[in-house]
């Protein structure tokens, strides 16, 4: 009786097995194969299209190519990948230099008592450099002091101004958003800022003096 | 004799008892195969049906020159990335035949990844030039993130309420800057009913292992397949079937895709 009981275990489990291995791999891999499709005509011709013919397509080609290579800035544009804190300075389609650097942590900073937040992310799209400037003064807004867990002092307040936190150069571009220097070197290529793009000093002086105002920052 | 005969009565029930044995086990193989084959047959159908269906779609378009078909697919392809370039935010453009994925913004090329490996469902491989350019001729949209990692993270900080409380937030947040070491793979669906599916390796080796010790896409992928196939099994209907795209790249770029993407992005693709 047991022993009849195993054998009917056993085929059963076998057959779960099969089955199992059927629907996991062989028939998706066979849904996969072009073998269930066979005997599905395929409606080419081999009359062309429209009485297109392969001199015109290329001469189409070459056009759209051109107007595609068109979008491509001519001078100066940079590339920042947020998710590696990595930057690219290409001019044209020529890199010229690259490295790392540091963007937005992805933070919110929330303050219930003072109803306040503010969100901590470098934005993703298209900049275009706004200003540039040397030595550049850091005018300290209210989330720097709400991060530090002292008072807000007023707009003017002298203790909003800090000089030397954002190295030698800062170029703008847009929304208080900035390419500048930084004094934390030892946390380059992470994403620890505010929403800037950090970079090291050698980076920031090749970056400030091949960038005009106008040129492109494209942010991802 | 009376002995012999008892003997023979016990032979009896024993071989009848081996016979109805005998006529379960087949029973079950029986049932078994046929439930494969109703299956298999259920699923095929659904494959040929998708592609009945996308040629019914296709319809009324000119008819391709098959010998000028690399050419055709070489101006849809620039052409889709053309009409990627005029929207304002990042696209991501798939060239299989060059094996690479880029991120384009404003027509730039803002990430280039070499693909490392890559399948495509027999699907695509037996569209003819008509269902290529009905699915391929513009740009699709994504309609669904599914991803591993979290697609856009933003932790929430509580203000710290002194100088002491801000210093010691700064220092916890000083010693979580290394890097984890996180499975990368994602998948979206995109508008014209296919998934593409973006897996992060370092190496196929490694895509591999993860396979093998059940972390890796395609293993998860088939696990939730089982529930939906067995879902169909039990009320005899057709399994649905999406085509797709599996392309592997390294890791650290199939994240920075992911992040990069906007949840409706654009999408080209050249097969």
């Amino acid at each position: 009786m047991i022993r009849n009981f195993l054998i009917y275990l056993a085929v059963l489990f076998a057959g779960i097995l099969f089955f199992a291995s059927m629907v996991l791999f062989v028939i998706p891999a066979f849904q996969e194969s072009t073998v269930v499709l066979i005997g599905l005509s395929s409606s080419s011709s081999e009359s062309g299209v429209d009485g297109t013919d392969k001199e015109s397509i290329e001469a189409d080609i070459k056009k759209l190519q051109k107007k595609l290579d068109s979008f491509t800035p001519t001078n100066a544009y940079m590339i920042v990948n947020t998710s590696d804190n990595h930057f690219f300075l290409y001019k044209g389609k020529q890199l010229i230099r690259d490295g790392i650097c540091s963007t937005g942590k992805n933070e919110k900073l929330v303050s219930e008592d003072r109803k306040y937040e503010h969100i901590f992310h470098t934005p993703f799209g298209v900049r275009k450099v706004l200003r540039k400037a040397t030595n550049p003064v850091w005018t300290k807004p209210d989330w720097a002091f709400i991060e530090e867990g002292l008072p807000i002092p007023s707009a003017r307040h002298p203790s909003r101004v800090e000089t030397g936190t954002l190295g030698k150069y800062k170029l703008e571009i847009g929304d208080g958003f900035m390419i500048h220097g930084t004094i934390y070197k030892r946390r380059m290529g992470m994403s620890v800022t505010h929403g800037c793009v950090r970079l090291l000093d050698e980076d920031l002086e090749a970056v400030y003096k091949t960038m005009e105002v106008g040129s492109k920052v494209y942010i991802f | 004799m009376k002995k012999n005969s008892e003997e023979g009565f016990d032979s009896l029930f024993v071989e009848e008892k081996r016979g109805s044995v005998k006529y379960i086990v087949v029973i079950i193989i029986l049932s078994v195969l046929a439930l494969t084959s109703v299956y298999t047959f259920l699923s095929v159908s659904s494959v040929r049906g998708r592609m009945k269906l996308a040629q019914d779609q296709s319809q009324g378009s000119p008819q391709i020159n098959s010998s000028l078909l690399p050419q055709l697919k070489e101006k849809a392809w620039i052409e889709s990335r053309i009409k990627m370039a005029a929207n304002d935010s990042i696209g991501l453009s798939i060239d299989l035949e060059q094996r690479r994925i880029q991120l384009e913004l404003k027509g730039v090329v803002i990430l280039s990844s070499k693909i490392r490996d890559f399948s495509i469902s027999g699907f695509f491989r037996k569209m003819d030039g008509n269902v290529y350019f009905n699915t391929f001729g513009t740009p699709l949209t994504i309609q669904q993130f599914t991803s591993s990692i979290e697609k856009n993270p933003l932790r929430i900080v509580e203000a710290p309420k002194d100088t002491i409380a801000a210093q010691l937030a700064a220092d916890a947040a000083a010693k979580k800057d290394s890097i984890a070491d996180e499975n990368v793979f994602w998948t979206v669906k995109l508008d014209r009913d296919f998934d593409l599916d973006i897996q992060g390796i370092d190496s196929i080796a490694e895509a591999q292992n993860k396979y093998k010790l059940g972390k890796g896409f395609e293993f998860e992928r088939n696990l939730k397949n089982v529930a939906n196939s067995f879902q169909h099994i039990l009320r005899f209907t057709k399994p649905s079937y999406t085509p797709e795209i599996l392309i592997s790249i390294p890791e650290n770029e199939a994240k920075a895709i992911l992040r990069a993407l906007p949840r409706k992005a654009l999408v080209t693709i050249r097969i």
